[in-house]
């Protein structure tokens, strides 16, 4: 530490040129894995949220929610497999949805659930959905920005039915649109009793998920992950982000790993003298380490501030989600890559002969 | 008296196999308490490998090096680090100071680097820098230096660990014939006064008569008197 603080200390402008490029790094990080976050819970959070493990589909169906049909028989089969309080099957409709009397349309996705099965989401306003009443939705709390209050009544384009919308839920998305709740009984009145449910969301080891799947014909078992990874445009989304993700931890590796290796070639001579002295390569190559770690941790800091100031000036609208766990994760795979970044200096510290100091001048 | 330093037909080899060329042919030398030697030698004779081999920087091919009573010529690289940090001080050539350490740092570097008490270094330290005329500058860096107050630094932080033996690596190479007998003057000095022991390699003939004794370098082999005048 001794030689570290004093080095920086004294070459101020160097360190902090590096630092602000690090800082500037690692916002950009922490701001798309935000913006990552934030699109996969806008997208999708129907499913996040699910407290689930497994979603039983029909086999033809490619692993995708609105194309899986499930039969009767297979929710009997089902049924007889697991306890009744470890499945809840559910339907799902892509749809428009108008609000009565007035001309704006709504893209929107119908979930059909058992208000009394454990995907059922409960209220933040207003009341949640009851098994016996018909005709009741409850919808996203975003939807109430765009207009929408308790009470409402709500035309269902496809099928005409009016619902009557009773409460909000939070955190209910799929496929960037908001989700409308009705319960298994609304779902069938709607349809005429024709339409059946497309899943059924299981609660299961994946031992129990595999003996089911090998039990009851024509259904594939798809973890929760899966599912999500099958709403269209997920995947995409979250890949092309992730990327972007991964390079800048590989830039950031580079811009440290150069910038020390730069520096310690600059001071060869000097690290010479510091060894015919009598400094030990372990004491040195600490130096180097300290450095590292400082200018990594300090710059993870003041950007840690900055994106949490810029998330506050950002529009409601925009889906950016950072939490205490994405943050500490990115910070210690940021820490970790600069370590790494930084073997190719310690190398070269090691590397150096006492005897570079003898027979020279400065 | 007793021996600081004592070499014992030390040879050194670089190179292997049909290459291999032999710098430092057979060096026998003896420096005894209170004693500073000067070698002088042209350039290419061997002498910055000798202040190497007598700096425990190199190991020697063959031969025998005792500093003190101990026999450093077999032991491995850390070791060395060790014999270097506790019982030899080097003064190199044009200071060779650490840029971003104040004069005061220079020397407080050695003590913690033995993982020594701040306190008693302190103390060590500034009495050292009195002794040298640098107190006033005790909170310069190296950069705001004169080239002679950048040299006493450097003897000052040589004597800091309280060395056995002083290697100095041409240290008057970058000061005027003034300033570089006065720093010389006060190696030879401080040597006395510490009952210590110093080595110089130098080809400034104006100093030698600051040095109890003068040996010649020539070829790889030490004399007493250069072959020729």
């Amino acid at each position: 530490m001794f030689l570290a603080l004093r080095e920086m200390k004294h070459a101020k402008m160097r360190y902090v040129l590096i630092g602000l490029i690090m800082v500037l790094i690692s916002f950009l990080v922490l701001f798309v894995s935000g913006l990552a976050k934030g699109l996969a819970s806008d997208n999708a959070s129907s499913i996040q949220t699910m407290t689930a493990d497994y979603v039983v589909l029909d086999k033809q169906s490619d692993q995708r929610l609105n194309r899986s049909e499930l039969t009767n028989e297979q929710l009997k089969e089902l049924l007889r497999l697991t306890h009744k309080k470890q499945m809840t099957e559910f339907g799902l409709q892509m749809t428009t949805i108008q609000k009565n009397g007035a001309s704006k349309k709504t893209d929107s996705t119908l979930f059909a659930v058992d208000p009394k099965g454990f995907i059922a989401p409960p209220a933040a306003e207003g009341q949640s959905l009851k098994g016996a009443d018909k005709n009741e939705t409850v919808g996203d709390l975003s939807l109430k920005e765009e207009g929408f209050v308790i009470g409402d009544r709500l035309k269902e384009e496809t099928t005409g039915t009016v619902l009557k919308l009773v409460g909000f839920t939070k955190n209910q998305s799929f496929s960037h649109s908001p989700v409308f709740h009705v319960s298994l009984k609304t779902w069938e009145a709607m349809h005429d009793g024709k339409q059946s449910v497309n899943a059924v969301a299981l609660k299961a080891d994946s031992e129990k998920a595999k003996q089911i799947e090998k039990q009851v014909s024509g259904v594939e078992m798809i973890s929760k992950n899966d599912a999500l990874k099958s709403i269209p445009g997920f995947k995409e989304e979250q890949g092309s982000l992730l990327m972007m993700i991964a390079f800048l931890f590989v830039i950031a590796a580079f811009v440290l790993s150069v910038f020390f290796y730069v520096i310690t070639l600059q001071k060869v001579n000097q690290f010479g003298v510091l060894k015919a002295i009598g400094a030990q390569s372990g004491y040195l190559s600490r130096t180097v380490l300290y450095q590292v770690l400082f200018l990594t941790i300090v710059s993870l800091v003041v950007s840690i501030l900055l994106t949490f100031t810029v998330s506050q000036l950002l529009p409601a609208s925009m889906p950016f989600l950072l939490n205490v766990p994405l943050v500490a994760g990115c910070s210690v795979l940021f820490l970790t890559v600069s370590v790494i970044g930084s073997l190719i200096s310690l190398y070269q510290v090691i590397k150096i002969d006492a005897i570079e100091a003898i027979g020279r001048a400065s | 008296m007793e021996n600081k330093l004592m070499l014992q037909d030390v040879k050194k080899t670089f190179g292997d196999g049909d290459q291999q060329v032999e710098v430092l042919k057979g060096i026998t030398l003896e420096v005894k308490t209170g004693e500073f030697v000067a070698v002088v030698g042209p350039s290419g004779s061997g002498k910055s490998t000798f202040l190497s081999v007598a700096g425990a920087l190199l190991s020697p091919t063959s031969g025998r090096i005792m500093i003190g009573n101990q026999d450093i010529s077999t032991l491995g690289t850390k070791e060395l680090n060790q014999i270097r940090l506790k019982y030899i001080g080097f003064v190199f050539q044009s200071a060779n100071l650490i840029p971003y350490l104040t004069v005061r740092d220079q020397l407080l570097l050695l003590p913690e680097l033995e993982h020594q008490k701040h306190k008693e270094a302190e103390k060590i330290a500034d009495s050292l820098l009195e002794r040298l005329g640098l107190l006033h500058r005790k909170n310069h860096y190296p950069e705001q230096l004169s080239g002679g107050e950048r040299q006493r630094t450097a003897i000052a932080r040589a004597w800091m660990n309280d060395p056995e033996i002083i290697l100095a690596d041409e240290p008057t190479a970058s000061l005027d014939s003034e300033r570089g007998r006065s720093v010389v003057q006060m190696l030879a000095d401080e040597v006395k006064l510490r009952e210590k022991a110093a080595i110089m390699v130098t080809h400034d003939q104006r100093m030698l008569d600051l040095c109890d004794r003068v040996v010649y370098m020539e070829d790889g082999r030490l004399m007493s008197h250069p072959s020729v005048l």
